[in-house]
């Protein structure tokens, strides 16, 4: 349950939502999709209302967003390079072949193409799902704990592709995570969020010299 | 799924087909008696000692079959689910056989081997024998319920049993516990099973409730009086429903290739669990299968080549209604699964409970009297009767089976496509039916197979002259000679089987390759 709550997310920037379970940081990113309708209130996606008071206005495949979701939501019975063909052949997009190709090369999948997520290492998928979103050329691209299931290594490297997204392809991200260490290796902007609420709001150093006893205690772990 | 869509319209149309070609016949025709002037008060009696007594065998009856196959499907689906004894998958395939077969099937064959082995059918001509022959088709059920819950059960919480105690403690302690609903629901499933099954004690001229009900209805054309039996009868079933409604509805056994937990195997010496395993496979299976090939070809072929001749006709009508049926039941139960996944509401998946659990004459007996008016004659003197009666009877069980894959699938797959503009319609042609194929098609074969076999409904609504295996089969058993009977039922039987073989067969592959992208 959200309260009260008044977010503006900056263009361009990547922005990571932090809090411990059920703080309300996955419920957000859903809002943003509109993938969950606000009961009160409204959500403004590039000065247009997109959803508001109990009502979607803009469903979410107009919204120009992508999502990576924890479980990567691959489906499993499409191989790669249907994993990301598929919304560009939906929309009747042209040069298909082409621009996931461009994709599959940009995050070195080739040699995977043709194989089915089963098939792929955590850090393939990983990037598949990427891909996946980047490849329909959002704005707004919402990322729900992507590399929770990964190990610290692969989980670096991930974030060093995630941290140069939004130069390479022009985006706005929201990121969300429980790890600061994650928030703090690639964020330009920083919500600390508790029980729906919002806790602290500030660039990685304004954050870590909170003197907000919620930031601080959670800062700790 | 807005109420505008596609999905919405086609769910809406289904659910009140459903309402008022099924639903509707049942509440009219009890209703019908209530409000009928005089018909209450004209049978007010029909509560007399002589009928409670019949009530409690009925009863007592169920209770036992329910209770015996309950307590051989968990040791069966223990040995098949929770130990490394050898050939399980055969014996997991092998001894589901008796619940496809049709109930009576089954009752001339003991019949048989009574006759062939004792020279009389004395004992299985009584209350006893028709709870061998009910706990012989039931067992199966329970292992399936009992084995899937065996299962599911995490390992983990086994093992923490066996850092404190050994492995009988465990399994009173801990596993028997854990499958608490499990066995409850099997025992509450079987006895609604037993207490409105027809057929069996039919056969050995056995009475019981259902067989008093079926006099009332068609010997003393009494159908107010059979009417307010059944509802006796509907009574028990839906209040032991509810009681266990929740678990039902959601029915968790009722699924294909079920992802579970990881479980707790344990190794065991073969010899004692081989004996137990290939003795129910000789008793339930092997056994009336042998009796009725000796019955059948005792006197040379003439009386198989006679049976033939007679069944022949019924082949294509028999496989065609059963194909048709499959197919209806099939689409009823994606749609109501899909209602339920996308939260249209669970209203229908309870509609199909509640006319899953009315037993099969009462059932039958609604749809005559609702559909013998003259404007409805097209349905009651076609086949659509019959289609509509096995939709009533088995769109529950598609629909567990269908909802419960859907239930395996993660929600993010569907809002993945949902986001990248995918339209309604084609995220269910291209992500969720891809993914759930083996469940439609175990739904579909189920459905064929239980059609095929189908009589406590068939023989109450069949139109004069209908050709269909068991109707053929059920109606000439009365006054033809044994060895036609069972030369009939064995060809019954081996088509069913042959069936079954088939679709196993045509299923692997299929289930295979699911599997084979689907493991994570």
């Amino acid at each position: 349950m959200l309260h009260k709550l008044t977010l503006a997310i900056e263009a361009n920037k990547l922005t990571c939502l932090l809090g411990s379970s059920g703080c309300g940081k996955t419920t957000i990113l859903r809002l943003i999709a509109g993938l969950e309708v606000p009961q009160r209130g409204q959500i403004e996606i590039a000065n247009k209302i997109v959803s508001e008071n109990g009502k979607i206005l803009v469903p979410p495949h107009l919204r120009n967003t992508g999502f990576i979701f924890q479980d990567l939501a691959l489906w499993p019975h499409f191989t790669v390079y249907k994993n990301i063909a598929f919304g560009l052949s939906e929309r009747g997009e042209e040069k298909v072949k082409e621009t996931v190709f461009d994709m599959l090369d940009f995050f070195g999948l080739q040699e995977q193409a043709e194989k089915y997520p089963h098939q792929l290492s955590g850090g393939q998928k990983q990037l598949v799902a990427i891909a996946r979103s980047l490849v329909l050329k959002p704005e707004i691209l919402l990322m729900d704990e992507p590399l929770a299931n990964l190990d610290v290594k692969l989980k670096h490297k991930i974030l060093e592709h995630i941290k140069n997204l939004n130069k390479n392809f022009d985006l706005t991200l929201v990121y969300v995570t429980h790890d600061h260490k994650e928030a703090f290796a690639i964020a330009d902007k920083i919500v600390v969020l508790s029980e729906g609420k919002i806790e602290k709001t500030g660039t990685v150093e304004q954050i870590k010299k909170s003197e907000n006893a919620y930031v601080s205690y959670f800062l700790e772990y | 799924m807005g109420r505008g869509s596609i999905g919405y319209r086609i769910y809406t149309i289904t659910y009140l087909s459903y309402a008022l070609l099924i639903v509707l016949p049942i509440a009219w025709t009890l209703l019908s008696v209530f409000f009928t002037e005089g018909s209450l008060n004209d049978n007010l009696g029909f509560l007399d000692k002589k009928i409670l007594l019949l009530l409690g065998k009925s009863a007592l009856l169920a209770f036992l079959v329910a209770l015996f196959s309950t307590l051989l499907g968990t040791m069966t689906g223990f040995l098949l689910n929770k130990t490394n004894v050898v050939f399980r998958g055969f014996f997991k395939v092998s001894l589901l056989i008796p619940l496809f077969i049709s109930p009576y099937i089954l009752s001339v064959a003991w019949k048989d081997f009574f006759f062939l082995v004792f020279g009389n059918s004395g004992f299985i001509s009584s209350f006893f024998g028709v709870g061998l022959v009910l706990t012989t088709i039931y067992t199966p059920l329970s292992m399936i319920i009992t084995g899937s819950a065996l299962s599911n059960i995490n390992k983990q919480l086994e093992e923490s049993g066996f850092m404190i105690t050994n492995f009988r403690r465990v399994s009173l302690k801990i596993t028997l516990p854990l499958i608490k609903p499990a066995l409850i629901s099997s025992f509450v499933l079987i006895f609604i099973f037993s207490i409105s099954e027809f057929s069996v004690p039919a056969f050995f001229g056995v009475k019981v409730f259902t067989t008093e009900i079926f006099t009332q209805f068609s010997a003393f054309y009494n159908h107010s009086m059979a009417i307010l039996q059944s509802s006796l009868l509907i009574l028990i079933c839906i209040l032991l429903l509810f009681t266990e409604g929740k678990y039902l509805a959601e029915a968790p056994f009722l699924s294909v290739g079920s992802k579970g937990t990881s479980n707790k195997t344990y190794n065991i010496k073969n010899g004692f669990s081989l004996l137990f395993l290939s003795g129910w496979l000789s008793i339930s299976v092997a056994l009336p299968f042998i009796t009725l090939f000796i019955q059948s070809f005792k006197g040379g072929t003439d009386k198989i080549i006679q049976a033939v001749g007679l069944l022949k006709p019924t082949f294509a009508n028999s496989i065609g209604l059963a194909f048709t049926g499959a197919l209806i039941i099939t689409f009823i139960g994606f749609v109501a699964a899909y209602g339920t996944r996308t939260k249209k509401g669970t209203s229908f998946d309870w509609l199909l409970l509640v006319v899953f659990a009315i037993p099969s004459t009462i059932f039958g007996i609604s749809l005559i009297k609702f559909y013998n008016h003259p404007f409805l004659d097209v349905i009651y003197s076609g086949y659509a009767i019959i289609l509509i009666g096995y939709a009533g009877k088995f769109s529950f069980i598609a629909a567990r089976l269908i909802g419960n894959a859907m239930k395996q699938l993660p929600d993010s797959l569907g809002e993945a496509a949902q986001i990248e503009g995918i339209s309604e319609i084609n995220r269910l042609r291209k992500i969720t039916i891809p993914l759930i194929i083996p469940s439609l098609f175990a739904a579909f074969i189920i459905s064929f197979i239980f059609s095929l076999g189908e009589l406590g409904t068939t023989i109450m609504v069949y139109p004069p002259g209908t050709e269909i295996m068991p109707i053929k089969v059920f109606t000439i058993m009365a006054n033809a000679p044994q060895s036609l009977t069972s030369s009939m039922t064995l060809i019954v039987f081996s088509v069913t089987l042959l069936i079954i073989i088939g679709f196993y067969f045509l299923a692997k592959p299929l289930v295979k390759d699911h599997n084979s992208y689907v493991q994570n």
